[in-house]
């Protein structure tokens, strides 16, 4: 809350309150942290709900760190919302399975293919908050408002850049991610296809992204209204995704 | 010793009068050895800028005393009566004299707010000063103490952030929408004197593409080589916006010269890079109604002078901040100096500074 004050203030200086608010809350995750993985004795990244708290503490961590210096603490503004959507994510039903007895480190494959998509949707998510970065400053450049360039974001051209990169390294990220999926169904189910709900759901994404980045390399697609799509996808992956993995036959057998 | 300052600013009296009291660079190290053989001062430091005219000196006398004679040296340097100067200049006695320096030197007390040009000024007074052996123990820490203050002020206030400027202002917006200006084009359209600070402030920033679009041919090269850049016919200009990033606009056109439906075309051209239109002309030249078109940025002069209005609010806001840093700095300069001895200064001050 104090940061949705803090951004419609135009993100004028640092904020030290908003960097201590999320230094007590990274402080109360790095415990609740400790506390799974002395319970389980070992580190607590085996499920979609740890791994996304796991993100989730790394973010926080990195934010802290570049907090330190006065000129990039208003990050604090956008990772304190980032971090705030995925904490709702991690709570949907399904996501935090009851544990097996020991844990399985048997696929490699599985790992690959599971760190490689997570990868894909972090990035995809960092496009997403260079994207409401350009969305808010764009905004306020074509409001004329004085909060325009006060604000510490950088140049909204090297915001698009930033969009861009991060997209395009997604969707590598994911291409990858998905090109083991055949392996893995081989390996399980004998088959090299096999129809699923998430996997369906992955392709769409898939193309999704990629039509995205073709509208912008063909037709010039730039400003606000890749700003939009790029923030409205992946707002999209969050609130679906744990919908899809539920109905995945092949996630939960 | 007492650190003191007589002077006059854009404060206290006009510009005719400031500029029969300026001190040309070359007499000052004269004007300073005769200011200390004549016993008034151990120390001396003279300011002469455009805005004011300031002696600091560390003295043995006692501040009334001391103000009485450099008045009088002062007018004696300037070739004035007394009579019609003596209710332009001001005096200061410590504290007031530091705080007065301090301020000087963050700007504070400028014609323009915050500005760091008057810090430079003060470096060279000092260095001037300094290198004739006029300045001792006194001055020297007077002045570093000021200088550092400066520094600690510019970095932890917002008094020198942003530009009260309409040309600098332009060229801030411009640093906000592209990432690197060095490698953007400017196009002026018709060329007034506005538009050319505008260029020439884009220019200090690095633009290094400037074309000159303006009805008389000959003067738009003449403005163009003077920026290093190229002119075109100016029924010619909106062959340009393919190119350029930048465009400003002050003809004398009575009606726009930039619609929408002569900008959407040029934009697919452009393959919808940013473009940042600045129009100074009054009437304007751009139908506002562009800034509905993705990726244009538009503003015109009222804009621009809105946000360096607000710039200058803002850095007015910041003044009882910076005032406060000032008290607590000149207060850690001087209390390793109360004592007997110096207790008789600082007694004098609060009475005798300050006119």
């Amino acid at each position: 809350m104090y940061s949705v004050f803090l951004w419609r203030k135009g993100f004028r200086k640092d904020d030290r309150a908003n960097y201590f608010l999320i230094l007590a809350a990274f402080g109360l995750h790095t415990t609740a942290m400790i506390d799974r993985g002395f319970s389980i004795n070992s580190c607590p990244v085996h499920n979609l709900f740890e791994a996304t708290l796991f993100i989730a503490w790394t973010i926080a961590a990195a934010y802290l760190v570049f907090g330190v210096f006065q000129r990039l603490r208003f990050l604090g503004v956008f990772a304190s919302h980032v971090l705030f959507f995925m904490g709702v994510f991690a709570l949907m039903p399904a996501l935090d399975p009851p544990r097996m007895a020991a844990p399985d480190f048997s696929g490699t494959l599985i790992s690959l293919h599971a760190a490689l998509i997570l990868l894909a949707i972090g990035s995809f998510g960092l496009s997403a908050v260079a994207a409401l970065m350009f969305l808010t400053e764009e905004h306020d450049l074509k409001a004329h408002k004085f909060t325009a360039i006060f604000s510490l974001l950088p140049p909204i051209q090297r915001l698009e850049r930033v969009m861009n990169s991060l997209l395009l390294c997604g969707i590598f990220l994911f291409t990858a991610g998905l090109t083991i999926s055949p392996f893995l169904l081989k390996q399980k189910y004998g088959v090299w296809f096999k129809n699923d709900p998430l996997l369906d759901y992955s392709v769409f994404i898939w193309l999704f992204y990629l039509g995205l980045l073709t509208s912008r390399w063909k037709f010039g697609q730039g400003g606000r209204r890749f700003a939009w799509s790029t923030a409205g996808s992946f707002a999209f992956i969050l609130l679906t995704f744990w919908g899809f993995l539920l109905l995945s036959q092949i996630h939960h057998p | 010793m007492n650190v003191v300052v007589i002077g006059l600013s854009h404060h206290t009296s006009p510009l005719e009068l400031r500029e029969r009291f300026a001190f040309a660079e070359s007499k000052i190290p004269r004007a300073l050895a005769e200011l200390r053989h004549s016993g008034i001062a151990m120390e001396g430091v003279i300011l002469s800028t455009c805005n004011r005219v300031e002696i600091y000196a560390a003295t043995a006398l006692p501040p009334a005393k001391a103000f009485s004679e450099l008045t009088e040296f002062l007018v004696r340097c300037g070739g004035a009566a007394f009579a019609p100067v003596a209710e332009a200049i001001y005096t200061l006695a410590e504290p007031h004299s530091l705080k007065h320096l301090f301020k000087v030197a963050c700007g504070l007390d400028s014609m323009v707010l915050g500005e760091t040009e008057i810090l430079g000024q003060l470096k060279d007074a000092y260095t001037l000063a300094h290198s004739h052996k006029h300045t001792g123990a006194r001055l020297n820490k007077a002045f570093q103490r000021a200088f550092h203050v400066a520094k600690h002020i510019r970095t932890h206030t917002q008094i020198q952030r942003g530009s009260v400027s309409v040309a600098s202002v332009a060229v801030e917006l411009a640093e906000k929408i592209f990432s690197s200006l060095p490698e953007r084009a400017a196009l002026v359209i018709g060329a007034g004197d506005m538009s050319e600070k505008v260029a020439r402030a884009l220019l200090s920033r690095g633009v290094k593409n400037i074309v000159i679009a303006g009805r008389s041919l000959e003067r738009a090269e003449r403005v163009a080589r003077e920026f290093g850049g190229r002119a075109v016919q100016f029924e010619n200009w909106t062959r340009e916006f393919g190119n350029i990033d930048i465009a400003i606009s002050s003809t004398s056109a009575p009606n726009y010269i930039l619609d929408r439906a002569k900008l959407e075309p040029l934009m697919k051209l452009r393959k919808h890079r940013p473009l940042l239109l600045i129009d100074i002309a009054v009437p304007r030249d751009i139908d506002p109604a562009v800034n509905f078109l993705e990726n244009v940025y538009l503003y015109n002069v009222d804009d621009l002078q809105a946000i360096a209005d607000d710039y200058l609010k803002q850095r007015k806001e910041e003044i009882r901040v910076c005032e406060g840093i000032i008290d607590e700095k000149v207060k850690l300069l001087i209390e390793p100096q109360v004592g007997p001895r110096a207790g008789a200064h600082l007694h004098v001050a609060p009475d005798s500074g300050g006119r």
